[in-house]
């Protein structure tokens, strides 16, 4: 065990230390990852679907803020539907344009849910997000977590029915669109989906945040249970068979990544090295502060400081960091 | 002279600066009234080219009885029921918006007041350095 809380440690020190340089990287690997699944299901659009427009996007994404990954998604899926047909983009626009302007307009800071729940779902995971989001979140995570699901399962609409509305003839716009919203407006799924992960995120934030041992554990056990509970209710009142053993088998799944997030990113207030300039009368500054962490092994340096201005040449005090 | 005690001020006021700090100088820049009255005209804004994207899709989804149905139906009743429920949930997105911005601005001035507290005394320790 304490391997582990010294392992923990020295991964935190290197984050602390190295942030400028992690930072990019997961988001260069989360646009690529959600971009290659997007064209990988969606792959109607030819000029999209090569690897190298792929890799020049999520570079870009990598030093863009977290928001633009979900932006150049939304941008993705539509193209994609566009080239397939033109009422399927207008609908899933229509949707993403509502999304948009009725929440996501208040940027609040779990937007990147938006496009992490449905990658979950394609990795059969889905519910590790709720829990999480209930961890880390705030009660407004939940809405969130809905604008997710609702993604998801518009785009999911679309993939599974794709014959049948290519089938359609060209001229049967009016019908076409029916469908679809017909699709979307009456999937009973997506709303117990939605009314159990909204549930599960309010249940885990309410127990996390009472003053008593183990309360995250005991919240994401509640989160998980709740889940299951809330799914299957949905499943008999509205008859969606969906399969038990899944359900089971993915919450069970889900709850051990969480536990695994919980140990790992237990509190988001870390502290990151800072490089900050600023002037006065007399200097220019230039600090770099780095966060103490206590490591299991002490590990001093000693700098000294000299001020810049020829002929001066005084020195402060040597600071000591470890 | 380098006073550490300074510095480390200066440090933290600059690290504030550069990250929780940039949103809450852009916020308190606004007189409370004027930064939540804007905040709540763009909420407006937005709350109407949604009503009116549902509304396209309501009357898209079934176009062809719509197209028929034009004829018969009372003109002004539709209209009135769609003026009500326009100004039914405009209101009511502008009142959460309202709310939402009204809690935003007071956090954005609370964090802001220890940041000039710290300006003070940053402006105080000059000060003491000055006259001795």
């Amino acid at each position: 065990m304490t391997t582990l809380l010294v392992a923990k440690q020295v991964l935190m020190t290197i984050y602390s230390k190295y942030e400028v340089y992690i930072t990019p990287l997961l988001k260069f690997l989360l646009a690529l990852i959600t971009l290659v699944l997007i064209n990988s299901r969606l792959g109607y659009m030819e000029t999209i679907d090569r690897m190298t427009v792929v890799l020049i996007v999520a570079l870009m994404c990598s030093f863009m803020p977290m928001n633009f990954i979900v932006l150049m998604s939304a941008v993705f899926v539509l193209l994609h539907l566009y080239t397939f047909s033109m009422e399927c983009a207008a609908v899933i626009g229509a949707g993403f344009l509502l999304l948009f302007l009725l929440y996501l307009r208040f940027s609040p800071k779990d937007t990147v849910v938006v496009v992490l729940l449905p990658l979950c779902f394609l990795l059969r995971i889905p519910y590790v997000i709720p829990i999480s989001m209930g961890l880390v979140g705030a009660p407004t995570s939940a809405v969130s977590v809905a604008c997710g699901v609702m993604v998801y399962y518009m785009i999911h609409y679309v993939t599974q029915n794709a014959t049948v509305i290519a089938a359609m003839a060209d001229e049967e716009t009016a019908a076409k669109f029916k469908f679809i919203i017909d699709g979307l407006m009456k999937n009973r799924e997506m709303v117990v989906t939605i009314a159990a992960f909204a549930m599960t995120v309010i249940v885990v934030y309410l127990l996390r945040r009472l003053s008593i041992d183990y309360a995250w554990t005991i919240a994401m056990t509640a989160g998980a249970v709740v889940n299951i509970m809330v799914l299957l209710v949905g499943d008999l009142i509205f008859e969606i068979n969906q399969p038990l053993i899944s359900v089971i088998l993915g919450t069970v799944i889900s709850f051990l990544l969480a536990l695994v997030l919980q140990f790992f990113v237990f509190y988001v207030d870390y502290s990151r090295t800072e490089k900050v300039q600023f002037e006065d009368d007399e200097y220019y500054y230039y600090v770099k502060a780095v966060p103490k962490v206590t490591v299991a092994k002490p590990d001093k340096k000693v700098k000294q400081i000299s001020s810049t201005r020829s002929g001066t040449g005084r020195s402060t005090r040597p600071t000591h960091h470890s | 002279m380098l006073n550490e005690e300074r510095v480390v001020l200066m440090t933290k006021m600059a690290s504030y600066e550069a990250h929780e700090g940039k949103k809450c100088l852009a916020i308190g820049s606004y007189f409370r009234n004027d930064y939540i009255g804007w905040q709540v005209l763009k909420s407006i804004i937005s709350a109407t080219i949604a009503f009116v994207v549902v509304f396209a899709m309501y009357i898209f989804y079934d176009f062809e009885i719509f197209m028929t149905e034009i004829y018969k139906m009372d003109l002004l009743e539709f209209a009135k029921n769609v003026l009500f429920l326009y100004l039914g949930t405009v209101g009511a997105y502008a009142l959460i918006s309202y709310g939402i911005y009204a809690v935003r601005y007071s956090r954005a001035s609370k964090s802001l007041r220890a940041y000039y507290m710290n300006l003070h005394k940053l402006s105080a320790m000059y000060k003491n350095e000055r006259n001795g």
